[in-house]
Formats: C-alpha cells, structure tokens, sequence
C-alpha cells in the first residue's frame, strides 16, 4: 500500500478557479449573459465558459490531481504536468472568451481566436486526461469511486472533441456536413457530456469517498452503487453516442436524449438513496461543516431532477432549462466544490504546515485551521440565494435574479476570506504561533518534502 | 454480563464488545484454527462452523465469517465470548502472553509502554486524535539491544498523511530512551475502522456504539 504525496498546483488550480466563479457571478449580477441574453448568444457563452471550464474543471482537476491517488491508493502519475496543463487550459480559456467577445461584436480581430483556443485547451485537458488515465491504469480492478472517474474522464474527451468540432465551423468556418451537423445541433450532447458525464460523474464518485471518510461511514460497495455506475454509464453512452449516430444521421436527438434522460434519472435516485445511507450510516454523530454543507448541495440535486420531472409534465422544459442548468452548476456542482474546498483546503494546508513536525512537536487539528462558526452563515447565504436566484429564472424576474446573484458573490467572497484565512493559518498562528520547525504556507503553491 | 455487537463496513465482519478487557495492549489477529493454540477463547470460536478469522483488540472481538449467515453465527458466537469470559479463563496462554508485545521478557525495561505513550504525540490530522486510541497502532515489538518495530495502519489507504504518519511515529520512537532504532511497518490489513478506538477516541468524535 502506498500513501500519497501533497499535489504541488492543487492550490494553484483553486485559486484560479474561485476568480473565474467571482468572474462569472459579477457578468451574470452585471446583467451579462443568460439570463439577460439569449442562451445561445456569444455572452452567454461567455458566461458558461468562464463557469465551466474556469471555475468548475480547474476546480475538479486541482482536487483529483490530490485525490485520485487516494481513490487508488497509488501515487500520481506526474507530478510535473499539472503546471503545463493549467497554463494551457487558461491560455485556451481566455481564447474562447476573446473569440466570443469577437462574435459579440465587442472586440474587433482579423482572426478568429476561436480556434487557437480549441487548439490550447485540447492539449491542456490531453495532458490531464494522460496525467489522470496513466495513474488509473496503475491498478485494476479500479475501485467504485475511480471507476465514476474513469468515466468522467471518457466524457471530458467527449466533450473537449465536441467544443473542436464547435471551434472549426465557428472560427475557421468550415462548411464539413457532419461538423455543420454537430455544431447546429450538437450543443445539447456538448452539455450533457459536460455536466452530466464530466462534472456530475466525477463530482459523484468523489462524494462516495469523501462522505464516507469524513463522516465515518461504510463504504459504498454495494449493488445499488455499481447500478449507479453502470445506469449512469449506460444513459451517457445513449445520450452522447446515440445522440450523435442520430444527428449524424439525420434523425434528431430527440429519443436519444429521452431515453438517456430516463437511466439517468434512475441513476441519480439511487444515487441518493446511496447518500441517504451514507449519512444515516455515519459513524461520526456530530457532523463537520464540510459534510453538512454537502448535503445542502444534494439537495440541490434532487430539487433539480425534480424540476426536470415537472417541467416535462407541464410541457416547458425547454423554456425553463437555463433555470435547471443553472441550480446544477451553482446549486449542485459549486456546493458541493466549495463545501469540500473547506476542508480539502485546511487539510493540504495541514498537512504541509504541520506534516513535517508531526511527533516532534505539539500540532494543531485540521479543525483548528478553520472557523466553521464563522463560516456556515456565509454557507447559508450562498445556497438561500441560488435557490432564489433559480425561482427567480423560473419565475421569470430579472431584476431579482440579479440580486440574488449579488448575494451570491458576497457570500462567494466570504468564504474566499475564510479559506484564504484558513491557508494562512491566520486562525493558529492568532492563538498559538507556528512551531519550530514550520512556515506559512505560499497562498499558490504547495511546498511538500519529498516522501 | 452484556456483549454489545457492532456491525462493520464489511458485511462478513462482526464485532463482539464484551465489556472485559480482551487484550492488554495491541491487536492480535489469528487466521485459522491451527494458530489459535495459544488462546483458548480463540480455540472456543473456530469450533463455531463459519468462523474464518479473528481480530482481538483491547476490547473488542471481531470475527469475519465466511459464507455463513450470521443470524445462525450470532447466537453461537455470543454464547461461546460469554462462556469463557464467566469462566474466569485468560484469553491467552502464558506462553503467548509472554511472547507477545509490551510484556515480553526481551522488554523487562517497558519500552513498549513508553514507545506507546509517546506514540500519542502523533495525531491523524483529519480526526483530530492521537494515533494510539484511534486504533491506528497494530502492534509494538521489542527487539534484542532496544530495537523497536511498530506496525501500523492509516484511516484509509491512499490517505495523503501517511509519509508525515509514519515518519512521526519514526521520530517519536527514536525520542524514547532506549529505543536505538526504529522500523516502522505499514499495512491495510486489517483494514481500520472506527471500531478499533479506544473509548476515550470514540466519546471524543462522539461516535455511535451499539
């Protein structure tokens, strides 16, 4: 059995990541983008770019380049690409965004950048996908929780492969059938590849491991999990691959889409069920901020199938899907990212700090880095305003879904504080100092000894 | 006399609190009937058919059963702690008790105890707890001339601090006077769970009994 090493741009990768969320929440409370745009217009691409890409797949990438050797139990395959990897994802993101303010008519270039930035985050996300797909190879059979991140991954390429497609027609106008097919018709496998597979995936398979450590729990290993994988697996195979043999083809996405649309409905509910079990099965009574602001975001989750669910009964989903999309990202997906990155970051900061001295020297708990007091009203206020600022899309109300967004980027700002407070060890150093032997650590970039 | 039963994260696992102590310090595991000479406890559990493996903890019994159902093992195994523990019997030998660890004639100093003690400096930084009462120290040995071995296990495996884990225990061996080296051995097996703590480390989490 190995133990792991302190990934040394993890910290890096969150910092950029929770800019590019604050970005996002200042264009949409700044009426920039959806819902102040059309869905498809270039500023809402802007927007979902800057959220997707900047704030939620540098945040996932940042944390399973730490935990997917946990996951395994094997160290990472390289420690040395991660660097290149975040450069060439935010080269490649401040393209896309330069090339949809061209198309928005707000910056004028003889290029298109559209296409250069393809090219960037190809590579960025290709150095991840080796990165993560070499450490994965390392063992079999992979674990539950891996193999959601496997799976993810498969969809990460997905999608990276679909937004090139985009990219081609877009910047280089290339009037290929198929391309032109996938780039009038593609957006919706783009989203779902996105979401559902990339994101939602991983974001899944790492919740059964975090749960289950930081609240004492029994593993998920289970029947009702490897019907998860297998359904979830199943329903973004049908809804990408199928969803593309049929617009390929002429046929509409249609079917493709509602079948996929039906497995992953139940993969998500036994899903919870999973969840429920995790939390009612926990060994550890009193429950840590971390673990009940996730499940703040489950239930974001549930309210956002839900949503589903009715609005296909009232005939409106497609009207109302920014509203569902947009409690996915900000409800589901940044709850449960920022509520780990409460403690994911404490931890790492711990264990940088205090690792080296562990047995020498008195240290702190993890715990002792943070202020969870403190910090759970700025929790709060964050999910009161992203279930306001869905009833407001919903109802629709711009002017209050503004406001809630702004309320949304205190609360964002808040937390930041706490948890650049937390990797300063402004809480410790305030009571104790730092023992002989330790350094603050750099805001960016984790310091580790070598192991 | 009230045995408390605890399930496990493992659904072939079982554990038996009997309110006794069960061993003085450490965890012994035995795997098969022929190694369980030394203990007439263990002995008394193997002749329950479906009984593959025992781990004896401080207070704790846990027996992993092989494709029986434990609503036929239960009432046997529960039946078979209670016998030996009303019938005054040690649950070692004194062969084994005298070879074991932190009482072994090649440890008249009690560096195992005091290795033990200092162990506490080390705490598993996620839950906040010294390493001892969480269960996470497997075993401790003496060896000839103040060598001491310590075998050791982490929360889960791939967890992030076992380099600082097991170096901090390396460190606060080698601060005991008297230990001259110090070798530290890591392993999964048994795998931990929260069973493994002491009272003092589940009361401090506040962690579920029974």
């Amino acid at each position: 059995m190995h133990g792991t090493n302190l990934s040394r741009w993890t910290m890096s990768y969150f910092v950029v990541a929770l800019s590019a969320l604050l970005l996002g929440e200042i264009l949409m409370a700044a009426g920039y983008g959806f819902p102040s745009a059309p869905i498809r217009a270039p500023e809402t691409l802007v927007l979902v770019h800057v959220v997707a890409i900047g704030w939620l797949s540098l945040l996932l990438c940042g944390a399973l380049f730490q935990f997917v050797p946990v996951l395994i139990a094997r160290p990472l395959y390289s420690d040395s690409l991660p660097l290149p990897t975040l450069l060439f994802i935010v080269a490649g993101l401040a393209g896309l965004v330069l090339g949809f303010l061209q198309r928005a008519g707000m910056i004028e270039a003889g290029v298109s950048p559209l296409p250069y930035a393809a090219a960037s985050l190809t590579i960025g996300f290709s150095l991840a996908l080796w990165n993560f797909g070499r450490t994965l190879c390392t063992v079999r059979p992979l674990t539950l929780p891996a193999s959601f991140v496997a799976v993810a991954l498969v969809c990460l390429a997905a999608t990276v492969t679909l937004g090139v497609a985009f990219s081609l027609v877009l910047g280089l106008n290339i009037r290929h059938g198929a391309l032109l097919k996938i780039a009038g018709q593609g957006l919706p496998l783009h989203l779902i590849a996105g979401i559902g597979g990339w994101l939602t995936f991983s974001a899944i398979g790492v919740s059964y491991r975090l749960l289950a450590m930081f609240m004492l729990s029994p593993e998920c290993e289970g029947r009702r999990t490897q019907a998860v994988l297998w359904l979830g697996t199943t329903a973004l195979a049908i809804a990408i691959l199928g969803g593309l043999a049929t617009l390929l083809f002429d046929k509409g996405v249609h079917l493709a889409l509602l079948a996929g649309g039906v497995l992953g409905f139940a993969a998500v509910v036994l899903y919870g069920m999973d969840v429920l079990h995790l939390y009612r099965a926990r060994k550890r009574r009193v429950i840590e901020l971390n673990s009940q602001m996730a499940a703040l975001a489950l239930v974001s989750l549930a309210v956002a199938v839900v949503m589903v669910v009715v609005l296909i009964g009232l005939g409106q989903l497609s009207e109302q899907i920014g509203a569902v999309v947009f409690l996915l990202v900000f409800g589901w997906l940044s709850g449960l990212g920022l509520s780990q990155l409460y403690k994911i970051v404490a931890f790492l900061t711990w264990l940088e700090c205090y690792g080296p001295v562990l047995g020498k020297t008195a240290t702190p708990r993890v715990q002792d880095l943070v202020d969870e007091t403190r910090a759970r009203k700025w929790f709060v206020l964050y999910y009161l305003s992203v279930w306001a600022a869905t009833a407001f899309l919903l109802a629709p109300y711009l002017l209050g879904f503004r406001l809630a967004v702004a309320a949304m980027i205190v609360a964002t700002l808040g937390l930041t504080v706490h948890l650049a407070r937390s990797r300063l060890l402004s809480q410790v150093s305030a009571q104790s100092g730092l023992p002989e032997g330790t350094r603050r650590p750099h805001l960016l970039v984790s310091i580790a000894r070598p192991s | 006399m009230f045995i408390q039963t605890e399930t496990t994260a493992d659904p072939d696992r079982l554990t038996f609190l009997p309110g006794q102590q069960v061993l003085p310090a450490g965890t012994l595991e035995i795997t098969d009937p022929q190694a369980a000479v030394d203990s007439a406890l263990a002995a008394r559990l193997f002749e329950v058919p479906g009984v593959s493996r025992l781990v004896f903890g401080t207070d704790y019994i846990t027996v992993t059963k092989d494709a029986s159902d434990w609503q036929h093992l239960k009432p046997a195994l529960l039946g078979a702690i209670m016998e030996h523990f009303m019938s005054g019997a040690p649950v070692l030998s004194e062969t084994a008790r005298s070879s074991s660890a932190e009482t072994g004639p090649q440890d008249p100093t009690g560096l195992a105890s005091k290795v033990k003690d200092a162990l506490r400096r080390v705490i598993d930084p996620e839950l906040g707890y010294n390493i001892v009462d969480l269960g996470l120290i497997y075993d401790i040995r003496v060896l000839d001339g103040g060598a001491v071995s310590v075998t050791m296990t982490t929360t889960t495996p791939g967890c992030p601090a076992t380099s600082y884990l097991t170096e901090g225990a390396r460190d606060c061996v080698l601060s005991v006077e008297g230990a001259v080296s110090a070798e530290i051995v890591l392993t999964h097996e048994p795998p931990w769970s929260p069973e493994l703590m002491s009272g003092d480390a589940k009361a401090h989490l506040g962690i579920r009994t029974g």
